[in-house]
């Protein structure tokens, strides 16, 4: 993940892949793109080991793209979610 | 005047080693907002308590000896808090803070007086590697890194390093070493320079990819801690040394407990989900039931699935080993497993008891973790918890399942072990249980899955594990805190005067 830097007083928007750190089923999505969120923010649930999972920005950003749905099953270290910081 | 002459050349060679790599340079990093290498001394310690080592000492070769200030590394013995420590400061402006034969020399005294007396030794890092020529060929050989025992680490004092620049060479090995390593963002470790190891694989690498922060401290985790500046990373050494005593024969110094440090813990049932389901940061947890203010968690970016949390409970430093199940639901992953490691060997080295908030779904299945070699991490983890020798107190707030049961301390593995009236002590969740034991999904029969659920729950009850006095109590989690001190002070190591057994002390620093 790379957060924008400012060059040249023009601001660069980087892309952030926003993985899951966890194999299992997509539950809720609790972001849509075009949201603004900070870091430490869930943006999608995962139900695994019984548990809901949680997936949490890093760094804060717009959401551009969630790349699941509801019931899609995702892999440990799977790109769920585009921001733009 | 007797003495004019003399004492006129001590103050002009004083000066010139104040000078340090001159003018220039120092302004060009004053200019980055970086410090200097004394400047980093004098932020560091208490004000007017260095005494140099080696001030006049310069560089073997006598070509080189009008260009190496103190040879570039500027060591000595200072306070902090009112404790003595033993430092070396690195000074990239005398030709990049290059090993040396006469700083390796500064190096070994001031460690040596570290532990034989007892102090603390702070490693300030920037350095460029061994000096040329002065290393090459047989001769080289003969006086620079040829000593393993330069590398020996027995942990008589703490040792802390930070990286505070380009970092290669003996700041790198010494940050390896240590039990405390915080970084600048923007400074980079790695074996060898970004430039030199570009040529050895034939292709540009970045920095940062090399040895940056994100590297260092979320995917190695040979660093604890990044932070955005020099005096940042300075105040976290003297952060991080007030947790422990000077030496590993004393206990670890007491603070003043921050008045309303009692409340935090009333919330607790605000803090945790009862169902099973849910999750939440421990490190809330933690915070509500230590002192005030008193928490500090090392490699908070590596093996996020447990928090490893120094802090204090009525002005008694302690540290914390506690599942966070906000990351991968609590599961323990092959870093998390080096983490508890490190931080066990770091508390048992220096008589830090230890205490365990145990939500544990079991260690992280899957062919990553086999490839990583889980299962040794595994038993690593335990054979170093069997050889802990400082009070330990376990707390199972919800489930323990697993053989992770036994690495958190569970069990026989902690002096004193309470249960939340949440802990469930399954093998697996309940509902997995039922699917595994009687082959019975919930869609196949809702109303004898109940049933068998509730079955296999009344077994791995809290009250079931109490009534084997496999723990000692159940207790209120808002109570949590006051049974903690009470139970580390009836565990107080009095027989030795709070000191323990060290037999980690020479446990690997890595591995």
């Amino acid at each position: 993940m790379r957060r924008g830097v400012v060059r040249a007083g023009i601001r660069i928007v980087a892309r952030i892949e926003v993985k899951s750190e966890i194999t299992g089923t997509v539950w809720q999505l609790r972001s849509k793109p075009g949201d603004k969120v900070e870091e430490g923010d869930t943006l999608i649930v995962i139900e695994s080991m019984k548990m809901e999972i949680p997936v949490i920005a890093e760094e804060g950003g717009t959401v551009k793209e969630i790349l699941v749905t509801e019931k899609d099953p995702v892999a440990e270290g799977q790109v769920v979610a585009i921001l733009e910081g | 005047m007797p003495f004019e002459d003399l004492l006129k050349q001590l103050r002009e060679r004083t000066e010139r080693v104040l000078a340090m790599g001159g003018a220039d340079k120092l302004a060009r990093r004053k200019a980055e907002g970086h410090l200097n290498a004394r400047e980093r001394i004098d932020y560091l310690i208490d004000k007017a308590s260095f005494i140099e080592s080696g001030r006049f000492a310069v560089g073997i070769r006598p070509e080189v000896s009008d260009k190496t200030p103190a040879d570039g590394k500027v060591a000595g013995f200072a306070r902090i808090a009112g404790r003595e420590v033993a430092l070396v400061s690195n000074d990239f402006t005398v030709l990049g803070a290059s090993s040396s034969v006469t700083n390796m020399k500064k190096i070994r005294h001031v460690k040596q007086a570290a532990a034989q007396r007892g102090l603390p030794l702070i490693f300030l890092g920037e350095s460029s590697g061994a000096r040329m020529p002065d290393r090459m060929g047989a001769a080289g050989r003969a006086i620079i890194a040829q000593d393993p025992t330069e590398y020996q680490r027995l942990r008589e004092t703490p040792w802390v390093s930070a990286l505070l620049g380009a970092c290669y060479g003996s700041s790198t090995w010494y940050s390896a070493m240590s039990d405390f390593v915080v970084m600048r963002k923007g400074a980079i470790m790695a074996i060898a320079s970004p430039g030199v190891t570009s040529i050895a694989i034939n292709k540009p690498i970045e920095p940062e990819e090399l040895g940056g922060w994100k590297l260092l401290t979320g995917i190695s985790g040979l660093a604890d801690l990044a932070v955005d500046s020099d005096e940042q990373a300075l105040d976290a050494i003297k952060r991080f040394l007030s947790y422990l005593p000077s030496h590993n024969s004393e206990p670890p110094p007491e603070a003043a407990v921050a008045p309303g440090s009692g409340e935090p813990c009333r919330g607790m049932l605000e803090i945790v989900p009862e169902s099973r389901h849910q999750v939440y940061d421990v490190r809330k947890v933690i915070k509500a039931i230590a002192d005030l203010g008193t928490c500090f968690e090392l490699k908070e970016r590596y093996g996020k699935s447990v928090a490893t949390v120094l802090a204090r409970l009525d002005g008694k430093s302690v540290g914390f080993i506690a599942n966070n199940p906000l990351f991968k639901g609590g599961a323990l992953d092959a870093d998390a497993c080096q983490k508890v490691t490190s931080f066990m060997v770091l508390c048992d080295s220096f008589n830090v008891p230890l205490v365990f908030l145990v939500d544990v779904p079991g260690f992280l299945i899957g062919v990553e973790g086999e490839m990583r070699g889980m299962p040794g991490k595994v038993i690593n983890w335990m054979n170093a918890m069997s050889q802990v020798t400082v009070p330990k107190i376990t707390v199972i707030l919800r489930k323990s399942y697993g053989q992770a049961y036994i690495n958190m301390a569970c069990g026989k593995g902690a002096d004193e072990v309470a249960l939340w009236p949440t802990a469930d002590l399954g093998f697996m969740d309940p509902a997995a249980s039922v699917n595994v034991l009687h082959g019975l999904r919930q869609e196949d029969d809702p109303e004898r899955f109940r049933q068998l659920v509730a079955e296999v729950q009344r077994d791995t009850s809290a009250w079931a594990l109490a009534g084997l006095y496999e723990a000692q109590n159940v207790i209120d989690p808002r109570d949590t805190r006051d049974y903690l001190i009470r139970a580390l002070q009836v565990h107080r190591l009095r027989l030795k005067n709070g000191v323990g057994g060290h037999r980690l002390a020479n446990w690997p620093t890595s591995y």
